[in-house]
């Protein structure tokens, strides 16, 4: 019990701050990439199934495609950017 | 190994009493990166027979189908084809710039330009600047400046938003899957495993997603500027 | 001038503007360098592909052209032969026709005088049969008078039975 309190004694704001921001890293990829990762499969997933449906259109149906998934992404690049910034900068 | 994880070096000048820094790898990198571009267009240049009727040699067939590629694939995009011949030049260099610049990473010693936010946004803010010149020289000052009142008078702050958004979201993009990938690899090859599987993941996020994103980065190239002149 | 390790990864600096300038300078060499002479050769040779497009379909045209004058004139030709094998077939026709009319003739004239020598010998042997009757008649009948029957004066009775006689071996005979 004295041991426990000594230790809790011992944890100053600036470790509470780096536990945050690792814990805030974390929880930043982990919630920011579901959007961004399920957008960018019904991308592919309905991009698939107009090649299927019509061969003849897999060019221009994969360049509209990576670029729709490419714009979905970008909520999941923001996400990643928070990350690195808590990460790295804070 | 892990200290200088996510640091860069910076190299600090102080010429009299203007003093300025930058990061000595990226520019050294970049230099790289030029130096290969420009060997490969000598020699695809010196493959390029002079006469027609001639039948065409390995390099030219090589840059033919490079040409078309760019062609078929980004300029097919541009609604017009006066700006798509103008701008082939500008977006196939974007394009080979990016590629060779994620593609450097593979190469022992040697790590991405576009690793260095300073890269991707420079390049995303030419972007930017050439788009909204092109707009206003396509559609003249007045009109491009009504585009920002559409379609209602008070959408106009969402409009400049989503304008500064663009280069933002072009730059962090290939910023952050160049950094993430090498820091993922050197995460690995200094934690788990230290041999075979940073090779590995780092040909995956060298070249496939390098590719992947060089292609992305210069399609979103095209579809800016295309939005913009268009809209 | 120092080196160090910058902590903040987002940092913007001189970076930046030397990355500017270094795009810029490989955009003009590339440009410069590569895309201008690609691109001016592609448009060259496109150019000319089109061009030798175009003289080899003017040059498919005449030859069509050609062709199909050539395909009418053997039409005619064709035809003007079979017109000139028709007429000939029709001269041979009438030639031939005209050769067996002749035959015809002949061939009726021949028998027509072969009639007339047959009825005349036969009107010849007629004459011959009825005198030698008249004879044997008359050599019979004075063997049963017993005596010469004068021919001139039963000239009327001999002709009589003659006739008779005749008519009837004539009959016989034929």
């Amino acid at each position: 019990m004295e041991e426990a309190q000594n230790i809790v004694g011992q944890i100053s704001g600036a470790d509470i701050a780096t536990a945050a921001k690792y814990l805030a890293a974390g929880f930043v990829m982990a919630i920011g990439s579901i959007g961004s990762a399920i957008g960018e499969g019904i991308v592919a997933a309905h991009a698939l199934d107009g090649m299927a449906r019509q061969p003849e259109m897999e060019g221009a149906l994969l360049r509209t495609m990576v670029l729709g998934q490419a714009i979905t992404e970008s909520t999941g690049i923001y996400s990643l950017v928070v990350a690195i910034v808590l990460l790295f900068v804070v | 190994m892990l200290e200088h994880l996510g640091e860069k070096l910076i190299l600090h000048v102080t010429l009299g009493n203007f003093s300025f820094s930058f990061d000595i790898l990226t520019v050294i990198m970049s230099w790289v990166v030029i130096a290969v571009l420009v060997v490969v267009a000598l020699i695809l240049r010196r493959g390029l027979g002079q006469d027609i009727e001639e039948k065409p040699s390995r390099t030219q067939a090589i840059l033919e189908s490079l040409i078309d590629l760019l062609k078929g694939q980004l300029m097919s995009s541009f609604s017009s084809d006066k700006l798509a011949r103008e701008l082939f030049p500008f977006v196939s260099t974007v394009f080979m710039f990016v590629l060779v610049s994620n593609w450097l990473s593979v190469i022992p010693y040697c790590e991405s330009p576009t690793k260095d936010l300073n890269v991707t946004l420079s390049l995303a803010l030419l972007v930017f600047v050439m788009s909204q010149l092109l707009a206003v020289r396509m559609r003249g000052g007045i009109r491009y400046l009504k585009g920002f009142l559409e379609p209602y008078p008070f959408m106009l702050p969402l409009n400049i938003v989503s304008e500064i958004a663009k280069p933002i979201s072009h730059s962090f993009r290939l910023f952050g899957n160049t950094f993430g990938g090498a820091i993922l690899v050197t995460v690995v090859s200094a934690k788990f495993a230290p041999v075979l599987v940073p090779a590995a993941l780092n040909a995956f996020y060298g070249l496939f997603v390098g590719a992947i994103q060089a292609f992305v980065f210069a399609i979103l190239t095209v579809a800016y500027i295309n939005v913009a002149v268009e809209s | 001038m120092h080196l160090e390790w910058g902590k903040v990864v987002t940092s913007l600096n001189w970076t930046f503007v030397f990355n500017l300038v270094n795009f810029a300078i490989l955009l003009y060499v590339l440009k410069r360098l590569l895309f201008k002479p690609a691109i001016e050769y592609l448009d060259r040779r496109r150019e000319q592909v089109a061009t030798q497009m175009e003289t080899a379909r003017k040059n498919e045209e005449q030859a069509k052209k050609l062709v199909a004058e050539r395909t009418g004139a053997l039409q005619t030709a064709y035809k003007q032969s079979r017109h000139i094998v028709e007429a000939a077939r029709a001269q041979a026709e009438e030639i031939i026709g005209q050769g067996k009319d002749g035959a015809k003739k002949e061939v009726e004239h021949i028998l027509e005088n072969a009639r007339a020598q047959i009825d005349q010998e036969q009107a010849e042997a007629k004459h011959e049969l009825r005198r030698s009757y008249a004879e044997i008649a008359v050599l019979g009948a004075s063997r049963v008078l017993g005596r010469e029957v004068n021919l001139d004066d039963h000239r009327r009775l001999l002709d009589d039975l003659l006739s008779e006689l005749e008519e009837d071996t004539l009959r016989m005979k034929l």
